[in-house]
């Protein structure tokens, strides 16, 4: 090693030198806060505004308008389709992380197939599914008869539970792995059989790991954009959809606003509703 | 009661355990001991049906249970890592037992309650595991595996996590505990101490292989093979080859003349002789005694009610001895040690 600092090694340690003692931890949190604070919470408290129709005798036109049937079905669509694209997914995750978790072989292998969908754009996987289920696709070429799953709800789901199922495989892994290999042992020796060992210990001990995918899943489902538009018909336009047409198709800033609004207040809502019937804080801690 | 029969255990091209046949007779306490990795947990693991045996039976009462799983053996195991269930509370943890071998919920809660006094923690039910020290977390898991009265209670290094102080009171704490609810007890440690202090029968295992199987007193006082006199307990090591003098057989070690106990042993052969340092004996000046050698005192450590003593001998070995425990000998002292011939243990 030489002692001898070139060009950029000095001037980092200039800079580093300068800094000294005057930069502490909560310093560089406050990049991270104000980044957020600058790219999301400003923009989402000037929704607020933007919604009403202030100076004039209806302010509110624009929430009125959100009760309006149509936007009503757009929401209940969204937390319907979020739930149960949840339920699928963790159902998926549940048992290929019990897989990857207890199973000695090709872990690896498995675990770089569940990755690597993550690399591929969201919009190519959704045109792929819409492919595979196109009547003249290869799923009809290989079962012979031809399906009207695309643009259906079932279509959406399928593209959604893809789509997501890493960001659930992940969490529900980690848990499984955590668990002590001599607690299923115990169980077995005090006279439980694998389902039951499965049922009183393995699962209990992975809730944790199902409750953190479940809120991600739902989350990501129920504000889904792409999946409804490419897989989906008319009739299975999500909340996101319709945000976005009244934004860049209508030019209708306050009414998607006040949509926007409403939406979040609702997931808001949903996920305080979900925290007292599971205690996030207790379980999430213990991830 | 168990009887391990020629139990062979290979991990692909490994080999844990080899040709591996013990016997425990009801009521007994036996140890398993030997270092890490000489087998004994992989046996204790086949026992309670949690690892499969390449070769070899077990059996329970007479009863064959090679290939029945572990949830059908009715056997009670405490873990190393005590293996509590993080979940559930003490008294879940102990109920789980009792609930997986059919016991009617009155019974369940009659035991559960019988388990925690039985090791002394009858307020501690409520709490849950993490909340416990080490030692009352070995003492829950002691009482969960007899709560549903198995037929042989095996043991998984239960105190090697524990201090030393602990440790001490848990072995007598424990032995109680097995004498009161009379079970046949397996215990596996790597710990001579804890093996020769609790144990009725010693299973001393090396490279997965049966080295001596004994009480306690012939494992220390007659070793089978220098594996077992180095492993269990300290010595002095001297090397040579036979001779006889006047009928009485020796051994030469560096000039030094060394008489054995026993004359039947043949000339010609390469010996290895360990004394133990409670057989030797220390003064400042020679004695003229057989079997004493000059030495230089290297180290002597406080043990407590004794003093341990080391020292080198002319020929460069280390000798161990005990003396009381304020010797009238300092570091670099030149001593004199010596042991009767019939104290010499000949392998």
């Amino acid at each position: 090693m030489s002692v001898q600092r070139g060009g950029l090694g000095r001037v980092t340690h200039i800079i580093g030198e300068g800094l000294e003692g005057r930069i502490a931890n909560r310093h560089l949190a406050l990049f991270g806060l104000g980044f957020v604070g600058l790219f999301f919470v400003l923009p989402i408290l000037l929704l607020i505004p933007e919604s009403l129709s202030l100076g004039s005798t209806t302010p509110f036109e624009s929430y009125r308008r959100v009760m309006n049937g149509i936007y009503v079905d757009a929401f209940v669509r969204s937390f319907l389709y979020g739930f149960v694209t949840t339920g699928v997914t963790l159902a998926l995750a549940y048992m290929l992380s019990y897989f990857l978790a207890f199973s000695t072989e090709r872990v690896r292998t498995a675990m770089i197939l569940i990755i690597v969908p993550l690399w591929i754009a969201y919009i190519v996987r959704y045109f792929g599914i819409l492919l595979f289920l196109s009547p003249a696709g290869p799923l009809a070429d290989l079962t012979g008869f031809e399906t009207d799953l695309l643009f259906t709800t079932p279509a959406v789901v399928i593209g959604l539970a893809n789509v997501y199922l890493p960001f659930a495989v992940l969490p529900i892994y980690n848990s499984l792995n955590a668990i002590d290999e001599e607690l299923v042992n115990a169980s077995r020796v005090l006279g439980a059989g694998k389902w039951r060992t499965i049922t009183k210990v393995i699962f209990p001990l992975s809730l944790p790991g199902l409750v953190a995918a479940g809120l991600i899943v739902f989350i990501l489902a129920a504000g889904s954009f792409l999946g409804p538009a490419v897989l989906g018909g008319p009739k299975q336009t999500m909340i996101a959809n319709v945000i976005a047409q009244a934004f860049l198709d209508n030019f209708n800033i306050q009414f998607a606003s006040a949509l926007a609004i409403v939406y979040t207040v609702l997931l808001v809502g949903l996920l305080l509703v979900f925290n007292t019937l599971f205690d996030l804080q207790e379980v999430l801690g213990n991830i | 009661m168990l009887e391990v029969d020629t139990f062979t255990k290979y991990y692909g091209e490994l080999c844990a355990v080899e040709d591996l046949s013990f016997r425990i007779e009801e009521g007994e306490f036996v140890t398993l001991l030997g270092p890490s990795g000489c087998g004994k947990s992989t046996t204790l693991h086949a026992i309670a049906g949690l690892v499969e045996p390449t070769d070899g039976r077990i059996r329970l009462r007479g009863t064959d249970v090679t290939d029945l799983p572990p949830e059908k053996r009715n056997i009670g195991m405490a873990f190393q890592s005590t293996a509590l269930f993080p979940h559930m509370t003490v008294r879940e943890n102990i109920a789980y037992g009792l609930k997986m071998h059919g016991y009617s919920a009155a019974d369940v809660e009659e035991r559960v309650e019988e388990s925690l006094e039985l090791v002394d923690m009858p307020d501690h039910g409520d709490h849950k595991p993490g909340e416990l020290s080490g030692g009352q977390q070995q003492r829950v898991s002691l009482a969960r595996s007899l709560a549903y009265e198995p037929d042989i209670l095996l043991l998984d290094e239960p105190l090697t996590g524990l201090d030393r102080v602990l440790r001490e009171e848990m072995r007598g704490w424990l032995n109680r505990i097995q004498r009161e609810v009379n079970v046949t007890t397996l215990y596996v440690t790597h710990d001579q101490e804890d093996a020769l202090s609790m144990s009725d029968k010693v299973v001393v295992l090396n490279d997965g292989q049966a080295q001596q199987i004994d009480s306690p007193e012939r494992i220390y006082e007659s070793p089978a093979n220098p594996f077992v006199a180095e492993f269990v307990g300290k010595s002095t090591q001297f090397n040579g080859t036979v001779t006889h003098e006047n009928g009485q057989a020796v051994v030469y070690n560096d000039e030094k003349r060394i008489a054995l106990p026993d004359s039947s042993i043949d000339d010609d052969q390469s010996v290895s002789l360990y004394v133990r340092p409670e057989d030797i004996e220390v003064s400042p000046k020679p004695t003229g005694a057989e079997n004493e050698f000059r030495g230089i005192v290297t180290d002597i450590a406080n043990l407590g009610n004794r003093a341990e003593l080391s020292a080198t001998l002319e020929d460069g070995s280390t000798a161990l001895a005990h003396t009381t425990r304020f010797p009238d000998i300092d570091v670099d002292d030149d001593i004199f040690l010596r042991f009767p011939a019939e104290r010499v243990i000949v392998l």
